[in-house]
């Protein structure tokens, strides 16, 4: 986890490092060195660019602003799973379909803070 | 299902990553990373700290309606709408199971209903709880009662006491059966899937003669509860029972996350 956590910054020294080191030795390459040298560090770019991106949300695309409709204008089969919440007066359902593919979405319910996952 | 304010702060959550079909989340804020299944934090410098739990049911959409009014649904967000798969269930049922728990009663895909209270848990095949519901056992000493609705579907657990009395409970209509403590005998179902819904837009207090709602009656009080668990006729009319946290959930990843869990068995 500390290596994960630090992913980003750690990805970026050993990209300059390893840039370093390729210059260093680009000017004694002959030219399939310098192709084999370009090809590490080909690599070694993606992994730092990797491991900025959060690729479970490319599989996975989070709500950033949900929006809600009332229960009698929505077209959901009375059949389909929900979760509910309620926070006093506030009532809100989840179709499990939607949220199977989301997975997480930060909410408010009632003036309460909610993370539903699921 | 979990409130993010944590220390004073609402935090936002992200998905971050997924360990054995379990996700793992972070939120912006600090970075922590959270196990979404124990709402711990795992790593970061919120390690230790814990969410709590926002209680919430997992019901039909047509229960919930019969059940709020003004509710409000989560709308698709239009560009994901093709994404969403309405088979979902059946396709996650068909992925490979990377962790198993060979030796339990149970295959990895069961789907169980977890209950811990304290630091008891105990799984509830979802196969039993369909046929016998409503199920009254004990977990850590407490009595608990589980229900089904009769969509077959919907599910709550609540604290099987009334007034701090443990109190015994009956479907309406099979009075003459033997108690739900009792009950082995898989005829005493109390619907099936194919019975209707109940009607929309109808306050839960008040149940339509017409239609046959489901109902419990309980040997004390002699009173009708409805599946909220709240007294609607009968000496404790206006009461409703406690609720017991529960996660439907497969079997492997309950196991994973409870090893010492029990399996309900009747």
């Amino acid at each position: 986890m500390a290596v994960r956590q630090r992913a980003s910054i750690i990805s970026l020294v050993c990209a300059i490092a390893c840039l370093l080191f390729v210059m260093l030795l680009w000017q004694t390459s002959d030219k399939w060195h310098k192709g084999g040298l370009s090809a590490v560090m080909v690599l070694v770019t993606a992994a730092a660019v990797m491991s900025r991106l959060n690729y479970f949300e490319w599989m996975f695309h989070p709500v950033d602003a949900p929006k809600f409709e009332a229960e009698s204008s929505s077209k959901l089969d009375a059949k389909e799973m929900i979760l509910a919440v309620r926070y006093g007066d506030d009532a809100r359902a989840y179709p499990i379909s939607q949220m199977a593919y989301h997975h997480i979405l930060n909410d408010i319910v009632g003036g309460v803070p909610i993370a539903v996952t699921y | 299902m979990w409130t993010r304010t944590v220390n004073g702060r609402a935090l936002h959550f992200y998905l971050a990553g997924i360990n054995n079909q379990n996700f793992l989340m972070r939120d912006k804020e600090t970075g922590t990373w959270w196990q979404q299944i124990t709402g711990k934090a795992v790593y970061g410098p919120l390690k230790g700290a814990a969410l709590n739990l926002a209680p919430y049911d997992e019901l039909t959409f047509g229960e919930w309606q019969s059940e709020v009014s003004n509710g409000r649904v989560l709308a698709p967000v239009p560009k994901h709408v093709k994404e969403y798969d309405s088979n979902w269930e059946p396709e996650v049922a068909k992925l490979p199971v990377v962790i198993s728990f060979p030796g339990t009663e149970l295959k990895s895909r069961d789907v169980v209903v977890g209950l811990q209270i304290g630091e008891v848990s105990r799984a509830y095949p979802w196969d039993s709880l369909v046929k016998q519901s409503p199920v009254i056992d004990h977990v850590n000493g407490r009595p608990v009662l589980i229900a089904v609705a009769p969509d077959g579907k919907s599910f709550r657990a609540f604290v099987s006491q009334i007034d701090g009395q443990d109190a015994e409970f009956f479907l309406k209509g099979e009075e003459d059966t033997s108690p739900a403590t009792a009950s082995s005998d898989p005829k005493v179902t109390p619907t099936s899937a194919s019975t209707g819904l109940k009607k929309p837009d109808q306050p839960d207090t008040k149940p339509a003669p017409s239609a046959k709602p489901w109902t419990l009656l309980d040997a004390t009080t002699a009173s009708e509860w409805n599946f909220q668990g709240c007294a609607i006729s009968g000496a404790s009319q206006g009461k409703c029972l406690a609720r017991v946290p529960a996660l439907k959930d497969y079997w492997f990843d309950w196991r994973n996350y409870h090893p010492d869990t029990t399996i309900y068995k009747r």
